[in-house]
Order: C-alpha cells, then sequence, then structure tokens
C-alpha cells in the first residue's frame, strides 16, 4: 500500500498562501528600485503554492517518500509514538518554564524527558544526571559569557 | 595582496601561543562533537557558535578552523565505524569504510582515512591560498546582475543536486526563502511576515533554525525510531598504521580525489556529492583489486575521503571571496562571519586582510594538530560512541537550548525551536533535504539586495539581467541545470508509462 500523505501537499500550499496573503498587503512595486517590499514574498508565496500543488499531484501518483537513514535508527522503522512525544514534550517544556523557572530547571527537564524518550527508566539517575549537566553547562557559559539568565529567575536569583 | 606575503602575516597571527591553544582547542572539540553519532560537521559548527562568540574575532576564527576540519574527520569516523554517515558527502566513505571495520580492518580505515584528510585539507588549503585573492579582486568587477545570476544558480543547483525528488528540493528551498522574508525590509523599511510579533522585525535568526533543524529534528526522529540495540562497534584490531601495501594503495587515490574534490567544491554548484562519488567509480575502475570493491577496499575510503575534505576547502571559496554559501556548513560560518559583523567577500580580504589570513593560516595548522591528535587518539574518539544514547540526546538538547536561548533570551526563539524541530522530524520521515532550507535563508535576502541593485542601475529594465556575459553564462547554466534533468525524467517516464494508459 503507498501512503499518501496529502496534507504534505496541503501545508506546503497552506504556508503559500499565508505568504502571499501577507505579501499582498504590501506594495509590489517601488519608484526607485521598482522591486517593492511585496514582490519577492509574492512571487516566493505563488512558488510554494505551485509545489504544494504538483507534490499532491506526485502524491495522487504514487511516489514513494522513503525514510531518511541516520544513525541509530534501528532498521525496520517501528514508530513509537510514545516516544516522539516525550521527545516533544521535551522541545516544547522550555516555551512553558524557561520565563519563570529559568535554564538549569528547564534543561532538568529536558534531560528527564529525552532519556525517557530513549526508554531509560532509571529516573532518580537521570533526574541528579540532568540536574548536574544543566548547572555545570550553565555555569560554565555563564563564565563564558553568555546570557542564559538567573539561577531561578522565580526567586529573584 | 600576494598570496606568499597574506599567508606569511596569517602565520605570524595563527602561531602567537595563545592562538595555537585556541587552534588546538578548536580541533579537539569539532573532532569530540563532531564523532557523536547523530551530529555533523554543519551541526557541530552551529553548537559551538557559543563558545566562540565572546572570543576576539581572530581567536575565534583560528578555532573555528580546527572545529571545521576536527567535525568533517569526526563525521567520518562514525561513518567508518557505524556506518552512518552524518552528511552526505560521507556516504561513499561508509561503503567501503564500515566493510573495513567489520573485517577487523578499521584501524587502517581510519588512519587512511584521516592521512587522506590531511593530505587533501593541505593541497585543498593551498588551493584557496592562491585561488582566493584573485577571484576577490575578480569579484570587484562582479556587477549586481552577475551575483544575482550566481544566486540564482546556486538555488537552484542545491535543490537540484540535494535529496532524491527535485520538487521537494525545490520545497525545502522556498521554506528557507519564506523564513528569509521575516522581519523588516532592508530596503524600505516596511514589516514582512512578522504577524505583529515584535521579535521577528530583526527577521529569523539563522542558529535558531539550523539548531533546531538538524539537533531538534534528529532527536525527535530517532528518539520515535530508536532500537534498543547496542550499536554494532568493530574493535580497533591490527595496530593504528597501515601497512606498506595500504600506503601503496592510498597515496593516489588520496591525489584523485583531491583533484576531484577541490575544483567542483569550489564552483557556486559544486558541493560534495559529486566529488565522493566520481572518486569512488575512478578507483573503482582504476583499481588492481576489483573483486574487493563491495567487500571493504581501501582505495574506496581514501578516494572519497581525499574528496570530501578537499571540497570542504573548495567550498571556502566562493564563502571567503564572494559570499557565496554553498554547503549547510559554510551557510553556518557564513551565519558566524556575521555574527561579528564581517560580511564575507571581497572587501573581507582589504579591511580584514589579518583575520581572513590568520584564518587561512590556521587552516593548515589546523590540519596537521588534526593528524597528530587523531592517529594516536582514534581509540579514545571511538569511545565516545559508547554513550548511552539516552543521555547523549538529552544532551544534545541541553547544549541546542544554549545556542538558542542564548542568542537573545527570547521566548519567541524557543517556539520557533519547536516549529522548525517539528519541521525537520517532517522532513526527515518524508526525505526532503534540509540544507536548500538554510541556503535559501540566507542566500535568498541577499539575492533580492543584488536584484534590486541590478534594477535600479538599469531603471526597471529586466533584461539587465542577463546583458554581462557572465550573467548571461550563469543564468543559461541555471536554467539548463533545471531543464536538462527534467526533459530527461520526462522523456524516460513518459516511455515507460506509455503502455499503462491513463493510469496516472
Amino acid at each position: 500500500m503507498t501512503e499518501r500523505p496529502y496534507w504534505l501537499a496541503a501545508g506546503t500550499a497552506g504556508w503559500g498562501a499565508i505568504v502571499l496573503w501577507k505579501a499582498h498587503e504590501l506594495p509590489q512595486f517601488d519608484q526607485y528600485a521598482h522591486i517593492g517590499p511585496g514582490l519577492m514574498p509574492t512571487a516566493v508565496g505563488a512558488g510554494l503554492v505551485l509545489l504544494g500543488l504538483i507534490l499532491a499531484l506526485q502524491i495522487r501518483r504514487g511516489v514513494p517518500f522513503e525514510e531518511q537513514g541516520a544513525e541509530d535508527v534501528n532498521d525496520n522503522h517501528v514508530v513509537s509514538h510514545k516516544a516522539l512525544t516525550l521527545a516533544a514534550a521535551a522541545c516544547a517544556l522550555p516555551l512553558l518554564t524557561m520565563k519563570p523557572l529559568g535554564f538549569v530547571v528547564t534543561c532538568t527537564g529536558c534531560f528527564v524527558l529525552v532519556a525517557a524518550a530513549f526508554k531509560s527508566r532509571r529516573w532518580g539517575l537521570n533526574l541528579a544526571l540532568g540536574a548536574v549537566v544543566s548547572l555545570v553547562t550553565w555555569w560554565l557559559f555563564g563564565k563564558l559569557g553568555v546570557q542564559l539568565g538567573g539561577l531561578l529567575p522565580a526567586l529573584g536569583v | 595582496m600576494d598570496p606568499i606575503a597574506g599567508l606569511m602575516q596569517g602565520f605570524s597571527v595563527a602561531l602567537q601561543p595563545m592562538n595555537l591553544v585556541w587552534a588546538f582547542v578548536g580541533t579537539l572539540l569539532g573532532t569530540a562533537i563532531g564523532v557523536l553519532p547523530g551530529i555533523g560537521p554543519a551541526l557541530t559548527i552551529a553548537l559551538l557558535l557559543p563558545v566562540t562568540v565572546y572570543l576576539d574575532p581572530t581567536a575565534a576564527f583560528i578555532m573555528f578552523a580546527g572545529i571545521f576540519y576536527g567535525a568533517m574527520y569526526g563525521g567520518s569516523t562514525t561513518s567508518i565505524l557505524l556506518n552512518t554517515p552524518g552528511e552526505s558527502g560521507a556516504m561513499m566513505t561508509a561503503l567501503e569504510g564500515n566493510k573495513m571495520a567489520r573485517q577487523g580492518r578499521g584501524a587502517a580505515a581510519l588512519s587512511t582515512a584521516a592521512i587522506g584528510s590531511f593530505v587533501a585539507g593541505t593541497i585543498g588549503t593551498l588551493g584557496l591560498t592562491f585561488l582566493a585573492p584573485p577571484i576577490a579582486e575578480l569579484a570587484f568587477i562582479f556587477k549586481p546582475q552577475d551575483y544575482f545570476a550566481l544566486m540564482l544558480l546556486a538555488f537552484l543547483s542545491v535543490s537540484v543536486v540535494m535529496g532524491t525528488s527535485k520538487v521537494r528540493g525545490f520545497i525545502a528551498l522556498f521554506i528557507g526563502l519564506s523564513l528569509g522574508l521575516v522581519g523588516i525590509d532592508k530596503a524600505t523599511g516596511q514589516q514582512r511576515l512578522v504577524f505583529g510579533v515584535p521579535d521577528l522585525l530583526d527577521g529569523v535568526e539563522m542558529t535558531v533554525v539550523l539548531v533546531s533543524l538538524f539537533a531538534i529534528g534528529e532527536t525527535l526522529y530517532v528518539a520515535s525510531r530508536f532500537g534498543l540495540h547496542v550499536p554494532q562497534l568493530n574493535p580497533l584490531a591490527g595496530g593504528i598504521w597501515m601497512t606498506k601495501e595500504d600506503w601503496k594503495r592510498s597515496w593516489k587515490p588520496w591525489l584523485r580525489g583531491t583533484a576531484f574534490g577541490f575544483p567542483i567544491g569550489a564552483l557556486p554548484a559544486g558541493g560534495s556529492e559529486i566529488p565522493t562519488f566520481l572518486s569512488y567509480v575512478t578507483e573503482r575502475k582504476l583499481t588492481k583489486y576489483p573483486e574487493e570493491f563491495g567487500h571493504g577496499a581501501i582505495e574506496g575510503v581514501a578516494g572519497p575521503e581525499a574528496a570530501n575534505n578537499a571540497s570542504a576547502a573548495g567550498v571556502l571559496v566562493p564563502l571567503l571571496t564572494l559570499g557565496l554559501p554553498t554547503s549547510a556548513t559554510a551557510a553556518i560560518m557564513l551565519a558566524a562571519f556575521q555574527n561579528y559583523g564581517l560580511q564575507p567577500g571581497p572587501m573581507l580580504f582589504i579591511n580584514s586582510g589579518d583575520l581572513v589570513w590568520g584564518l587561512i593560516a590556521s587552516l593548515y595548522i589546523g590540519n596537521l594538530m588534526l593528524l597528530i591528535l587523531n592517529l594516536p587518539l582514534a581509540g579514545l574518539w571511538v569511545r565516545l560512541l559508547f554513550i548511552p544514547r539516552p543521555y547523549l540526546y538529552a544532551g544534545i538538547l541541553i547544549f541546542s537550548l544554549v545556542g538558542i536561548w542564548g542568542v537573545s533570551n527570547s521566548w519567541v526563539d524557543l517556539a520557533m525551536m519547536f516549529a522548525v524541530g517539528c519541521l525537520g522530524y517532517v522532513m526527515r520521515v518524508y526525505d526532503f533535504p534540509i540544507a536548500p532550507v538554510l541556503i535559501g535563508l540566507i542566500l535568498g535576502p541577499m539575492a533580492e539586495v543584488q536584484l534590486r541593485r541590478a534594477l535600479a542601475i538599469s531603471q526597471g529594465d529586466p533584461t539587465v539581467l542577463v546583458s554581462t556575459p557572465l550573467s548571461a553564462v550563469l543564468m543559461a547554466a541555471a536554467v539548463l541545470i533545471v531543464a536538462v534533468p527534467a526533459a530527461l525524467h520526462w522523456h524516460r517516464t513518459r516511455k515507460i508509462t506509455f503502455p499503462d494508459g491513463d493510469e496516472s
């Protein structure tokens, strides 16, 4: 059975449509440079819509989509949605916690979640390791001059 | 400036003790991070950007030179030992290299890769030394339309060459172009695709996109498909050194690989896939041991590996002289230059001669250091492959957060990380090439500037775009690069699908 991911085409064309719509609000031409701020977005948006349509046609014809190879990937490509959700949660966590709880707490959380996504069940060890790695990273890069914020912004530290 | 004088001046900068230390640190870090599975050269440099940002530019770029070659070499170590090429240029190395490793000849494969990289890197850097200044001079007579045509050619060739499908290559490019449009239009001051978010006024941060696409996308992808199997590692049996026979079979492929890699890498449409492939095919034709190919022939490691490294040096030619990145690694180097307020291009050789020549001199030094570092330390690097995967990928996420949160402490960047990370995941699952996104993001705004300049000078006459011989030739090449494969494909598929009737 061929997978028919029409949503890829819809996503491409949809993003193109958004770009086109935003481009429409801008002047297309310009007195001096002849190319106004809107012309490039119009071209790019139109290109994306067109490419989305071509992709939809290809999908209808049944083009194969082969997953890219990567390191550490098992060969039979069994997708674990639970692991994917956990890893995605790890990447989304900073959105909620980075501002109020700071870099160290956030990264500890991310560490534990990613480790869990990779089927590590040693929660206590992961938590401790994550905290140490995050703290050392925060301290070291702070020393190097990278601004990563306070230790615990909510407490004003 | 005369290349020899420039290089001497460069060495006088690069050989200062403190700068040597930075070169060493760069080589070490570059190799260590590059060896880690899932991290190719481009991502290595992106992750190490925050480390260099607070050094003074000269020291930072000297360190960069080390990271650059270190990351290249680290990548080939993983290809050989784990059969997992981190980037397309290492694919051919993995083909024969991993077979050698399985026969217990991993050490010899690593050695021929290391020495081949050294030979190719040194010759490539020599080429860069003598080729870059004249091209930079030439760039002064480049008109805006020439630049525009050159960029168009780079766009089209990147999308056509990379990946399996041209449509998906172009979609990746256009996604990059659309991201490049975000922010205030520099010519008119109008806001474009900002959606009322003040953080987007400055445009999309290159580092954020790159780290998210590579590191976050990779983490999501590998997590969802992770098997609990232990990596099949091949112990480094048989000593570090190659046998006399190995040397005899390696030195010609090194030179031939370099001869393919450097010139093709230096072309605006180059890249590393074509030279490594050509080198592999050539070695298979010329070898006296054709029966060994496919079962671990040392020529098949030596040639492509040299070609890969030489093309990496070649890519620096358009990057430094024209400001034109033609690979993901070059794109991130360009971002690093821009972090320092430097714009690669002909003016760089004049305004920041110290820095450029220091960088070039460091490429020689980094290369030598790499050789000294890697032959004895190969066993140590191999140990890095044993880091438990849960901690490895958790660490990668933390490092990515340093890079992304450290840029401007912006919540929008974190949201972008999540969204672009998911995009990177989808692109991996459905086989979209990733490099065109970066090229579009970085080159798109530059191409627009040149196009506007050209049209402003010609007072809106579009024929100006093909008015110089160079721009006409480049435009023609750009059209051909798309039209020829498309025509061939159409011709072929029509023949095949014709008897099936109206199935499609």
